[in-house]
């Protein structure tokens, strides 16, 4: 007798902790990828302040920089205008870095360098599971 | 897990490469000096129209008599080999890694055709080992590394496969995945996988052979 009523118990439990996990996971912030035609990949976790505290970094121009003459300028940043200003999304003569590569060379090379952050594809681009 | 990645996708790649072009290099060698040692009679009749109508012949499906003759095996032979080839080149993951190291990008399959026919690989490994099992004419002449080679096949597309569901542990299959991968191509040029780089001379051989002195049709 017990145990039958403690199936329906049970059930429910899970389904709850489920909901909650799944609500609880769209919490995460993401970058938006809305420049991207069609999306191949859930947007990339990104909690852009968190990100930036728990990593330590607090020069912009890390991520927002303003190249002039191929070096990187001192005293510019860049946070007003999105990356898909300077980085088309398409590669071409002009555009030698296209947006989706920018990204992955800075999140990705950063993680990489520090050894520290995600650096394969579900890390960043995770499904939610 | 960042320095296993590293390690694996860094230098045991290189080394990777470096054994598989020149294990090519070495096969295409020997093939070379071997012909002209014992068989420098062959150059004499080597036709590349011959050659060029075998290859075609047989890298049509159905296009050879014994093909026809066979339609179960046909199918799943040619199915394996295009999904074997496609998916690792066209995935998306693979090419945003061509893209972030050199610059270089191409268009991708989209997500469900690529889980799908990555699927296709393994599902006709479990074919061909049941038909190893099964069928006497090829039991015959099976040993237990052949099982293996099956295996070894199967498994960078299992993990891949795995991998790009995001499943729990993906990490650890990812170094699975890269490793098997490195393994399947550095023992291709030494096992019989090599029949990928010796087809070609073996259709180009038997064409001439049947075309050109037995005025014969080797398809
Ligand atoms: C780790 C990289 C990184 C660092 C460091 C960083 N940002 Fe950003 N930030 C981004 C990215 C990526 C975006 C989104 C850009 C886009 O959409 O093109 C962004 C967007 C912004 C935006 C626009 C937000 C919006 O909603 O449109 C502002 C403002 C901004 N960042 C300010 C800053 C400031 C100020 C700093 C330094 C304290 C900083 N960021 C440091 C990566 C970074
Ligand atoms: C004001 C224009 C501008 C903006 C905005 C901009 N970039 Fe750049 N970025 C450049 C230029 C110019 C280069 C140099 C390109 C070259 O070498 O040909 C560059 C180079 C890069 C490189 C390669 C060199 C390096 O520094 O490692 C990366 C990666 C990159 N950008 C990422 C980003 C990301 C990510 C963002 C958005 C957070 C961004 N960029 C925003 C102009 C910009
Ligand atoms: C300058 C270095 C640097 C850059 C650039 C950078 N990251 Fe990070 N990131 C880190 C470090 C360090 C951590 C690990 C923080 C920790 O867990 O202590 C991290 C962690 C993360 C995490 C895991 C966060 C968590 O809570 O566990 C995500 C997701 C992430 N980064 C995404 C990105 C994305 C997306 C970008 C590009 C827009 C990016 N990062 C650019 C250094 C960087
Ligand atoms: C360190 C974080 C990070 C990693 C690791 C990462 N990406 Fe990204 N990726 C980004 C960011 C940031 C963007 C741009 C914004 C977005 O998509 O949210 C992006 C964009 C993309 C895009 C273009 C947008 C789209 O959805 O079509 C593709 C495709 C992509 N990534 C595929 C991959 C693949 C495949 C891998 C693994 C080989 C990977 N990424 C690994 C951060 C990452």
């Amino acid at each position: 007798m017990m145990s039958k009523a403690l199936i329906p118990l049970a059930v429910s439990a899970i389904v709850f902790f489920c909901l909650a996990m799944s609500f609880a996971q769209e919490d995460h912030a993401r970058l938006d990828n809305y420049v991207f035609e069609k999306p191949a990949m859930p947007p990339a976790l990104f909690d852009h302040d968190a990100h930036n505290e728990k990593a330590g970094i607090d020069d912009c121009a890390i991520c927002h920089h303003v190249i002039e003459n191929g070096k990187l300028s001192e005293f510019e940043t860049s946070e007003d205008r999105p990356c898909v200003e300077c980085h088309g999304l398409s590669p071409s003569a002009e555009n030698a870095i296209a947006l989706r590569r920018a990204y992955h060379l800075r999140c990705k090379g950063c993680h990489l360098d520090r050894e520290s952050g995600p650096i394969m594809c579900g890390g960043c681009h995770s499904r939610g599971v | 897990m960042h320095e296993l990645y590293m390690i694996v996708s860094g230098p045991m790649m290189w080394a990777t490469c470096v054994v598989f072009s020149g294990g090519v290099i070495y096969q295409l060698g020997r093939l070379l000096r071997l012909l002209l040692r014992k068989e420098r009679s062959l150059l004499s009749y080597m036709s590349l129209r011959y050659s060029l109508r075998s290859i075609a012949h047989w890298i049509i499906p159905f296009g050879t008599l014994n093909m026809r003759r066979n339609p179960l095996i046909t199918l799943v032979s040619f199915s394996f080999h295009i999904c074997l080839l496609i998916v690792p080149v066209f995935l998306t993951a693979h090419v945003v890694l061509w893209e972030e190291a050199w610059n270089i990008s191409w268009s991708c399959l989209p997500g469900p055709v690529a889980d799908g026919i990555t699927l296709v690989v393994p599902a006709a490994c479990i074919f061909f080992a049941w038909r190893r099992l099964r069928r006497p004419e090829v039991r015959f002449v099976s040993d237990p590394a052949d099982f293996m080679f099956l295996v070894l096949v199967a498994l960078p597309f299992l993990s891949g496969f795995y991998c790009c569901r995001h499943w729990p542990g993906y990490e650890v299959v990812m170094i699975v995945h890269i490793v098997s991968g490195q393994a399947l191509l550095v023992s291709l040029p030494f096992t019989r996988l090599a029949h990928m780089i010796l087809v070609w001379f073996t259709r180009s051989y038997m064409g001439s052979e049947f075309g050109a002195v037995r005025h014969a049709r080797d398809y």
